[in-house]
């Protein structure tokens, strides 16, 4: 009786130990429900980008802010900027400009984006002259 | 192997995984994270798909916007669900704003060039541009002074031909000073290049007999009237364009408005042309 026991005991320690290993890293839960807020990060800016080019087509603010809530951010605007700055450091080209009118539009125009602005503000200088 | 249990090993590893699974699956679950465009709910695939759609009408890289919906990992072919999301938005009425208009013909741009359909198809016709013509004010007519009587009066000539009999005419039906009221371009396979004009009255009432005026190639022009479609209703005239060709469409009176419309493919589809209803209205 005490060898079925201890067999059992024995055996139920290595059957979870698996059962952790399968469920949590072989096999573990695969959602296929989720929301854009459950997105990799990647695409989360990859979908903001998208929302940006939208912007260039409608020039609705408001429809570009909607189609980000649920990105589930605390702060959209503070996450425009923050993507738009990081795009123009690693100058990632094609991103920027759509970016950076979709920052502008919500208000976010920092000196970092001006020269990518599809149409930049004159320069005091220009305006001086003759 | 004398001090176990092989039953007894096999029983507890059975119940050690069943338990732990049900821990690790039900439990507590790996947190969700770095979700994967696949694994979207319904709706947030309806989201990127519109995004990508946007997206697709600014940077018209088609080779990116196949990739990006490919992530979706669809059980179809990726234009085909697109073409489905815009039916089901059409369906469900969610077309409120411009900004939904925008984009859901960027959605058939994306699927229709791709061979999809579905029945959002055409509903949301890209509109033409349309140029006005910015009307030149008539100054107005200056009085034509009657010249002073002659002393020497006129001599009567008498011919020995009868005088021709005067024979009042009708009062034309369509004088009168006449102002665009409306013009709608539009985009119909029946209807294809089709110039509608419709001539009201200041009550809203059709006016038959009314000359219209097409012209086009600066010296080339037609003439036709309104009520010859009985089925259209009195107020009805057509003209059918030919493409590439700027049109200029007038009633046919003095100091009558026109308008300028140009025979322009109807969005990507180079076989239909758009169409304009133009409706003209008299101020009496």
């Amino acid at each position: 009786m005490k060898r079925t026991i201890g067999s059992l005991l024995i055996g139920l320690l290595a059957g979870i130990g698996i059962g952790i290993y399968l469920g949590w890293e072989q096999f573990p839960v695969e959602y296929t429900n989720s929301s854009l807020a459950a997105l990799a990060p990647w695409y989360q800016d990859e979908y903001t980008v998208m929302v940006a080019e939208g912007y260039g087509v409608d020039q609705d603010v408001n429809a570009a802010l909607l189609r980000l809530q649920p990105l589930g951010k605390d702060n959209i605007f503070d996450y425009v900027q923050t993507l738009t700055e990081r795009y123009i450091s690693q100058s990632n080209v094609p991103n920027i400009t759509p970016m950076v009118a979709l920052a502008e539009a919500m208000g976010r125009l920092t000196p970092v984006m001006e020269i990518y602005r599809s149409t930049p503000a004159p320069q005091p200088d220009a305006l001086a002259a003759p | 192997m004398r001090g176990i249990s092989i039953l007894g090993l096999l029983l507890g590893l059975a119940v050690g995984i069943g338990l732990a699974l049900i821990y690790t699956w039900e439990i507590d679950p790996v947190i969700e994270r770095n979700t994967a465009p696949w694994q979207l709910s319904d709706s947030a695939r309806e989201d990127y798909v519109v995004a990508v759609a946007l997206s697709y009408a600014e940077n018209q890289d088609l080779q990116l916007a196949f990739d990006r919906l490919r992530q979706l990992r669809p059980s179809q072919d990726v234009w085909t669900v697109v073409a489905q999301i815009a039916c089901e938005r059409h369906k469900r009425v969610q077309v409120k704003t411009n900004s939904d208009v925008v984009v859901m013909r960027a959605l058939e741009q994306l699927y229709r060039p791709q061979g999809a359909s579905g029945c959002a198809d055409g509903q949301y016709p890209t509109p033409a541009p349309v140029n006005f013509v910015t009307q030149v004010p008539t100054p107005f007519p200056t009085s034509t002074l009657t010249p002073p009587a002659t002393k020497t009066p006129t001599p009567v000539l008498f011919t020995s031909e009868p005088e021709t009999p005067f024979a009042p005419t009708a009062t034309v039906s369509f004088a009168g000073s006449y102002v665009l009221a409306r013009i709608n371009p539009f985009c119909d396979s029946d209807v294809n290049g089709v110039i509608q004009v419709n001539v009201y009255d200041n009550n809203g009432q059709g006016i038959a007999g009314v000359p219209v005026r097409v012209s086009w190639a600066g010296d080339q022009s037609d003439l036709f009237y309104t009520g010859l479609v009985p089925d259209e209703g009195p107020e009805y005239g057509d003209f059918v364009m030919e493409a590439g060709r700027t049109y200029t469409v007038a009633v046919a009176s003095a100091g009558a408005a026109q308008q300028s419309v140009e025979a322009v493919p109807c969005g990507s589809d180079s076989s239909l042309i758009t169409s304009y209803q133009i409706s003209f209205r008299r101020e009496d």
